[in-house]
């Protein structure tokens, strides 16, 4: 099978899309590297205090009208921007296996996420709708109004470039809000592919905006008197650090942080079926995201059914095609960065020093096709895992499965819930019973019965707890809207 | 040769229908006779490419198993070869057609077998399309 076609063909210069034009930034410029290839394919800024603030207050010029806006023609923005999306589907998600590294399915499947979201928003004249009372109390009224805000900023992480910021963009525009993206600088070009269709669909010039930077103009945004509240997806750090900040000057905030999640693998479980949905939980996306599985807890003492799970998840680790995501045949592409490996690097050597049996050494890298092995690693299993190892406590993010036992399904959960993360965790059985048990008591914020990924579609929130979120309402669906908006209650009586 | 992702079986399916369709067209030209009934199969490919294409898109999810569906799907059996002599005869160009039809059939059903793990949909489409071969299959068969 051939390598699909590149759409980044020369190193790109990125812009900021601010009031609905594009705008060279006076800010340093850094590369951005395809992370297979090692190339660099394009450059972007790390735009100014000045550019911040120029970005916020055009969207505050903008909010007023754009509030007055009918929701109904404020959803066929989107409605327009999601034929769109649909017409051009493909090279957002080739953009994203430049910048990001992984296989074009998942990118293709980042996309086609994203764009739910969209498909959500778009029926948000009903879904904004309040509710009334009559006769609260004798000849009196009392209905509750969704209001907008004004301006919103998110603040986006690397693993899903393209599809993070529309867990909350298309929310905020659809209730009359404006909003100021600021990608992550490791990979921004499929959200500049994104604000090009946004810009295409019709919306009034700054209802959503592209600023460019790091963390200093992360903090700009925050710290900025117009910005009525923040959305992050991060590192557990940083999410408490916004999550302060946002609470010490009245900011709305959804801060969502890292993750450390279990999946408990009960000795009833139908192997040939579970084996792959853990593939792709543990090695998708080179196990960079929030949702992935890292630790398996394998339950009972039936040594025999340990023996064929581990056999059946190494035998298939082992067979991953490692490569570039543009080469169709390839089910597991590089980390994002060089720094990303080093760092995984550093975990897989941590886990051999604390005692941890490593039985599949991802370190002796097989790729496909002719690249560099600079980002590169292969898929690495852990066996004889315990719950206090540096491996099993923290966020490795990155391509390691750290395999454990429990005598059973209650002393899994303690395992489960030794960690202080709490974004999600799947249970993989043929008893409804544990299954149950699994959903009821684990706390995590995901859960997965029978499902690796345990990803909420768009129309559900995108939950976490413990250290994984910060905040009340989450990302997605009503509790976006519910975010975006305020309630305002109006008592009425007429003599 | 293996195939192992989504990406790579719809692929391979696109390319079957493109490769069939290319096939009816060239018949249609040859055989004027029949030219309809080829020009119709022509019209099916394009329908099947599209939904094979659109089913996949609408339900590909980073979340789901795509990656790793498709296991000990190989594809030599089902590669097809449509070039046609200068002087073929329809008895064996109809001959050649229907192999070829079997073929996809085949290659879909098997391909519907493996991708059970992958939402519903793709399996239910791929088994649809792959059924409807035998429509064609008889109405060349018809031909003869």
């Amino acid at each position: 099978m051939a390598v699909l076609e590149e759409p980044i063909k020369e190193p790109l210069v990125l812009k900021n899309y601010v009031d609905g034009e594009w705008i060279e930034s006076k800010g340093e410029l850094h590369d951005i590297v395809n992370p297979a290839t090692c190339k660099v394919i394009a450059r972007v800024p790390l735009s100014t205090p000045e550019e911040v603030n120029e970005a916020v207050e055009k969207a505050k010029k903008t909010y007023p009208e754009w509030r007055r806006t009918p929701p109904l023609a404020r959803a066929r923005c989107l409605f327009r921007l999601k034929e769109i999306l649909e017409e051009n589907f493909e090279e957002p998600s080739r953009i994203q296996t430049m910048e990001h590294g992984k296989t074009i399915d998942e990118s293709r499947g980042e996309t086609r996420r994203g764009i739910e979201n969209v498909e959500v928003a778009t029926g948000m004249p009903s879904l904004m709708m309040g509710y009334n009372l009559e006769d609260i109390a004798t000849g009196i009224d009392e209905h509750l109004i969704r209001q907008p805000l004004g301006v919103f900023c998110c603040i986006a992480p690397f693993n899903f470039p393209f599809m993070v910021p529309l867990w909350f963009a298309p929310y905020a525009v659809a209730s009359g809000n404006c909003i100021v993206v600021k990608p992550s600088p490791r990979d921004p070009i499929s959200q500049v592919k994104l604000a090009e269709l946004v810009d295409e669909a019709g919306f009034p010039p700054g209802v959503w905006s592209i600023v460019h930077g790091g963390g200093e103009v992360a903090q700009a945004l925050l710290e900025h008197p117009d910005i009525k509240g923040a959305c992050f997806v991060g590192s557990t750090p940083v999410a408490k650090e916004i999550y302060k900040k946002c609470g010490e000057v009245g900011k709305r905030v959804i801060a969502q942080g890292g993750a450390k999640n279990f999946i408990v693998v009960m000795p009833d479980a139908n192997l040939e079926k579970t084996i792959p949905a853990l593939m792709t939980s543990f090695f998708g996306n080179t196990g960079q995201r929030c949702l992935s599985g890292t630790n398996a807890i394998v339950v009972g003492r039936n040594d025999v059914f340990y023996k064929n799970f581990l056999e059946a998840f190494v035998d298939a680790a082992s067979k991953i095609k490692v490569g570039y995501g543009l080469d169709e045949s390839v089910q597991m592409g590089p980390l994002q960065s060089k720094g990303s490996k080093k760092r995984v690097l550093g975990f897989i050597e941590k886990g051999i020093k604390e005692g941890a049996r490593i039985i599949l050494d991802g370190r002796k890298t097989k790729i496909t096709g002719d690249y560099p092995e600079t980002c590169f690693l292969n898929p690495a299993v852990f066996e004889e895992v315990t719950v206090d190892m540096t491996i099993a406590k923290e966020e490795i993010f990155g391509p390691v499965a750290n395999i454990m036992r429990a005598k059973d399904l209650d002393e899994a959960i303690r395992m489960v819930h030794t960690n202080p993360y709490g974004n999600a965790a799947s249970i993989f059985t043929s008893n409804g019973k544990f299954a149950r048990e699994f959903q009821y008591r684990v706390e995590c914020g995901d859960i997965g019965i029978n499902i690796g990924i345990a990803a909420p579609m768009a129309f559900f929130p995108f939950s976490g707890m413990k250290d994984s979120f910060f905040g009340i309402l989450h990302g997605q669906g009503k509790e976006a809207i519910r975010f975006f908006t305020e309630s305002k209650v109006v008592i009425q009586r007429w003599w | 040769m293996q195939l192992q992702t989504a990406s790579q079986v719809i692929n391979f399916a696109v390319e079957l229908e493109d490769k069939s369709a290319k096939l009816y067209e060239d018949l249609a030209e040859k055989f004027k006779q029949y030219k309809e009934v080829f020009l119709s199969f022509v019209k099916e490919n394009k329908k099947n490419k599209l939904l094979v294409q659109r089913v996949y898109n609408e339900v590909v999810s980073d979340a789901l198993e795509t990656g790793f569906s498709f296991e000990d799907l190989g594809v030599d059996d089902y590669l097809i070869e449509i070039n046609l002599a200068e002087d073929v005869s329809l008895p064996d160009v109809l001959k050649k057609a229907l192999d070829i039809e079997a073929k996809i059939e085949r290659f879909y059903l098997n391909a519907a077998k493996k991708s059970k793990s992958f939402l519903a949909d793709v399996p239910r489409v791929f088994e649809k399309i792959g059924k409807k071969r035998d429509e064609r299959k008889e109405k060349l068969k018809s031909l003869s």
